[in-house]
């Protein structure tokens, strides 16, 4: 290899990896970020404080309300039972989510009747959240009303045989996980470049290398290559704490992976430099990157789905690396990996890489403006 | 230690011309907001529509084209024919679908004979933010296939009545925006005092500033101050295109809710300060305002993901994050309408944090002057 | 100059945008010379340098350096010249023998040449500490020669040193000067700019720039003679005499030039007659010298440009 690229390496893994809050950073960090993450965070609605209002004569609504909170997705809220109280201003209060309020007279005498209306208040401020609790309710009544009073029919007509693939029991460590390495990734390999090009710049080195003979091609690669190889050195970190700490499964070929993690590296690295050639110091550097990331992360398909998006902005998903890699790693890790899946997300973020690689090439000058 | 607010005065007029000629922070802290809201009211939608269900009918009679149409007329799905079970599963990994639908060969027949016929149904459980809506639109349309199908109404002896109470169209907008707010004041707060201190403590420039009789505090105050009103000043843009160009209403006071945001940005002012005295290399900064900033506020808040599903410790460290207080401030105050009465215990934890963190930021100020 | 120029400037003309930075510059400098680059703050030095570097192509006229011109392009230039910059031309997150490492490989230097050169260098500047010491750890004067020692690493015919010495003490300052002469006694040619007017006067020739112009160019004493054509005075107050008086000999009838120094002042007679007038009455006032113009009243009078 040439000799001036093999300096620039070592210089810059150097430069990188002395400072101990660097190798904090870069080491330890995404090792405890994916533990946190992956732990903490899930899409799955749990813990809801439901509040119900039934007299002690109302035995179905009693064990609906029992059951829901024997079922583990339900919490007591602080005040239930007989004692009604305005269920709107519970909620409001922030005291409950949701509130089961019986029809007069009760359920129990409802249901004798014929036409029972239970009503449900809940909380809706948090959409998805409400929805669940709806979902949730409504099974838990149909199965209470089974059991109390034998009320459905023993088989409908047509029966739904409903199986989630890849992630049967839905673990949600199995779907996050990917989202948080992904993030991870990011954030070590463009805001470093970027940040180390700028560097340069500011600090007045910049002017020290290009005296030197060296072609664009040899700083540009130089000051990047580095950044390459430790963004490299994360998927290791990374895929430990998913396999071995959240039992993720590996389903895919390694080789597929590594592939796949070199072409979003390589890209987020490109990225990272395109933006340093608009920076004249590190802290343009910081917002640049920042205002690249933060909507590459919400359009990375982690938190919305992108489909949903109107086709007028879904096309950012499509220049977004982060959601190319995503769909990369929960093809190849959950699915075992399409050949299509891969191909297709592979070359968009290759071309994603080239691009910007050009533009960055186009930029950056060995000599001063 | 006195406080002068002449001098304080004096540092922050210095801080506001280095924002003036930097078109980097201006764009950060008044245009991204903006785009943001903008961009996120459009695109973001938890309802999935058109989903992608490969379909592969083994039985080609009427009843189950009955069934695909009835999937397809609820306009939450949009059919793509497959010639097997194989192709249609197929169609899962490669992306082209996220569910599939199984009709076995026998399906009239099993439906006539009044046996119970049977379907399989496949979902893709690879993305958490599509499995959960596409599981509930399944079990609508098998109450609505089975009244269609077979005439057989299967809905139990009573009805649920929901009420979705202070978002009763259940928008996906009036849900994401208050809370982008949270994420959005977060982010620049914390970034913008962090980088810019830490900054002056790589050049040298603290030191000069540290040589003159200004005290620790209005250094302090001086370099937070121009940052604040920039945050104000954005979260006021978030405001008016949430309410304006979105329509989220805001029922409660705008007053608890400047409140609340005062209180918030400061908490995360003196975070960002605090991480540029302790690092005082942007480098480092940066990274540290991104995994102590960026990445809780976007995650642990309960922005998107909530936080009662959180495993009990958890929830409990969650606690002492102030986005997670300022966030269910700002949900109620835009669309619940709470007061300080019903707000008493968030107001007290974000008042508690902030304290806490100015104390801290000033603390480790001094400290680095002995 | 008796060798053929090494570096030679032909109408250099650069502009940025509208505003024209270097106008018109030409000058040749022979092998082995000090020269001498000065000009107030902005006056088109370091921009100057920039163009005779290969930094910066110009917008008009054209470089030799060492026979390569931008017409070869400029990574050709910048083989043939050692740079040194005004701002940080190391790493200070480096020790120094990474620093040179890294200036060699930036520079493709064979790896024994370059051991060779280091050590000879690193004798040259009289190097006494480890190669693992930290960049930051230097003194203001050892890390300036040690920058010396990076630009010279690859034996270019031409150093440009861009206010090598600004923030080194005296004796560094003098040490360092101690080498920039036996670096042009073996036969490099040094490119020096200062803000130094005794640095200045240790160089060969001396070059002055005012707004993008070459206004003046001689030897130190070649420029005092032609600069000041009539007899300088130095001035030296005996009473205490207000700040409206003496500022107003500055516009006096009999002075062309009068400028503190010190305490003391120097002075240039306006003309012989008016001189023989009014020297009598300003010898009450002053014990009044014949003396040699300073430099630094060259560089008053040519590139502030009073009266």
């Amino acid at each position: 290899m040439n000799r001036t690229l093999l300096g620039f390496i070592r210089k810059e893994l150097i430069q990188a990896l002395r400072d101990p809050r660097m190798k904090f950073i870069l080491f330890v960090a995404p090792v405890v970020q994916m533990t946190i993450f992956g732990v903490a965070i899930s899409n799955e609605v749990k813990n809801i404080r439901l509040a119900a209002f039934f007299s002690p004569q109302d035995t179905v609504l009693r064990d609906v309300y029992e059951r829901a909170i024997h079922g583990g997705w339900f919490v007591p809220a602080g005040a239930s039972g007989a004692v009604a109280q305005d269920p709107f201003e519970l909620i409001r209060a922030d005291k409950a989510d949701a509130v089961l309020v019986a029809p007069e007279g009760g359920f129990t005498r409802a249901l004798g009747r014929g036409n029972a209306r239970l009503q449900l208040l809940v909380d809706a401020t948090n959409v998805t959240q409400a929805q669940s609790i709806e979902g949730y309710i409504q099974a838990i009544v149909a199965r209470t009303l089974a059991a109390d009073l034998g009320a459905l029919p023993a088989r409908p007509p047509i029966r739904f045989d409903l199986r989630v693939l890849f992630n049967p029991s839905l673990d949600t460590a199995i779907f996050m996980v990917p989202g948080v390495m992904t993030m991870l990734m990011v954030l070590t390999t463009l805001v470093l470049t970027n940040i180390a090009i700028v560097r340069e710049k500011e600090l007045g080195t910049f002017e020290m290398l290009i005296s030197a003979p060296v072609s664009r091609t040899e700083v540009i690669l130089g000051k990047t290559l580095p950044y390459v190889v430790i963004g490299m050195t994360n998927l290791p970190l990374t895929l430990a704490v998913a396999v071995f700490v959240f039992h993720v499964p590996m389903r895919g070929s390694m080789l597929a992976l590594v592939v796949a993690t070199l072409a979003f590296v390589c890209t987020t690295v490109a990225m990272g430099t395109l933006i340093s050639t608009y920076c004249d110091n590190q802290q343009q550097a910081s917002m640049g990157g920042f205002l690249f990331m933060f909507p590459a992360i919400m359009f990375s398909g982690l938190m919305f789905p992108i489909e949903n998006m109107p086709a007028s902005v879904r096309w950012l998903a499509f220049i977004d690396p982060l959601a190319h890699y995503l769909s990369l790693l929960r093809n190849i890790m959950l699915k075992g990996g399409g050949a299509e899946t891969l191909i297709r997300h592979s070359a968009a973020l290759l071309l994603l890489a080239l691009v910007s690689g050009a533009a960055s090439f186009k930029r950056f000058h060995t000599t001063l403006r | 230690m006195t406080f002068v607010p002449a001098r304080a005065g004096a540092v922050a007029r210095k801080e506001w011309f280095h924002i003036r000629r930097d078109p980097f922070t201006l764009a950060l802290a008044l245009v991204l907001p903006l785009l943001m809201v903008i961009v996120y009211g459009v695109a973001i939608d938890f309802n999935v529509k058109e989903i992608h269900l490969a379909v592969s009918d083994l039985d080609q009679s009427q009843a189950s084209r009955r069934l695909i149409d009835t999937f397809s007329s609820s306009h939450y799905f949009r059919p793509r024919p497959e010639a097997s079970a194989a192709l249609a599963t197929a169609d899962l990994s490669d992306e082209r679908a996220r569910a599939a639908l199984i009709i076995p060969p026998r399906f009239e027949k099993d439906l006539l004979a009044g046996r119970g016929a049977k379907v399989q149904i496949l979902l893709d459980g690879a993305d958490n933010s599509t499995v959960g809506p596409i599981s509930q639109y399944v079990a609508s349309i098998q109450a609505l296939a089975s009244r269609r199908l077979a005439g057989v109404d299967p809905s139990p002896p009573y009805q649920l009545r929901t009420r979705f109470l202070f978002n009763p169209e259940l928008n996906s907008r009036w849900f994401v925006i208050p809370g982008l707010t949270v994420v959005i004041m977060a982010i620049l707060s914390i970034f913008l005092t962090a980088l810019t201190v830490a900054r002056e403590w790589e050049n040298g420039s603290m030191e000069l500033l540290l040589s003159t009789p200004v005290e620790p505090i209005e250094i302090i105050v001086g370099k937070a101050a121009p940052y604040a009103a920039l945050g104000i000043l954005a979260t006021a843009f978030v405001y008016v295109i949430a309410r304006g160009v979105f329509g989220v209403p805001f029922a409660g006071h705008l007053w608890v809710f400047a409140l609340g945001c005062l209180l918030f940005l400061v908490t995360y002012l003196a975070q960002g300060l605090l991480i540029s005295v302790l690092t005082r290399q942007q480098t480092i900064a940066m990274q540290f305002s991104m995994l102590t900033g960026m990445l809780p506020s976007n995650l642990l808040s309960g922005f998107i993901f909530p936080i009662a599903s959180m495993p009990r410790l958890f929830w409990y460290l969650t606690m002492l994050l102030p986005a997670r207080w300022f966030m269910v401030i700002s949900r109620h105050a835009f669309l619940e309408g709470s007061g300080f009465s019903e707000l008493a215990v968030p107001f007290a934890a974000l008042a508690l944090s902030c304290a806490t963190m100015v104390a801290l930021a000033a603390r480790s100020f001094r400290r680095t002057l002995e | 100059m008796s060798e053929a120029a090494v570096v030679e400037a032909r109408g250099l003309v650069v502009r940025y945008g509208d505003f024209t930075a270097v106008d018109r510059i030409s000058f040749a400098v022979g092998r082995g010379e000090i020269f001498g680059f000065l000009g107030a703050n902005g006056a088109g030095k370091t921009t100057t340098i920039r163009v005779l570097c290969g930094l910066l192509p110009p917008s008009e006229g054209g470089v030799s350096m060492a026979g390569v011109g931008y017409e070869q392009g400029e990574r050709a230039i910048k083989e043939k010249v050692g740079y040194m910059s005004q701002r940080f031309t190391l790493y200070n997150d480096l020790t120094v023998g990474e620093n040179l490492d890294f200036i060699a490989s930036l520079r493709k230097l064979e790896p024994a040449a370059y051991r060779r050169r280091r050590r000879e260098l690193l004798e040259l500047i009289a190097f006494d500490k480890p190669m693992s010491a930290m960049v930051r750890d230097l003194s203001g004067g050892i890390k300036q020669q040690v920058s010396l020692a990076a630009a010279l690493l690859h034996d270019p015919e031409i150093v440009f040193l861009d206010e090598p010495t600004a923030g080194v003490t005296p004796v560094g300052r003098e040490r360092f000067w101690g080498l920039i002469r036996r670096v042009a006694g073996g036969g490099k040619t040094v490119f020096v700019t200062t803000h130094y007017m005794d640095e200045a006067e240790q160089c060969g020739r001396v070059a002055l720039m005012r707004e993008g112009r070459l206004v003046a160019l001689d030897s130190p004493a070649g420029l005092k003679k032609t600069v000041f054509p009539e007899p300088v005075f130095e001035f030296d107050p005996i009473g205490r005499l207000s700040f409206d008086k003496l500022s107003a000999y500055k516009t006096h009838e009999a002075f062309s030039f009068f400028e503190s120094y010190g305490p003391r002042f120097h002075a240039a007679a306006a003309s012989p007659e008016l001189w023989a007038a009014w020297a009598p009455r300003l010898e009450k006032l002053f014990r009044i010298r014949p003396i040699a113009p300073s430099l630094e009243d060259v560089f008053i009078r040519v590139v502030e440009a009073r009266r």
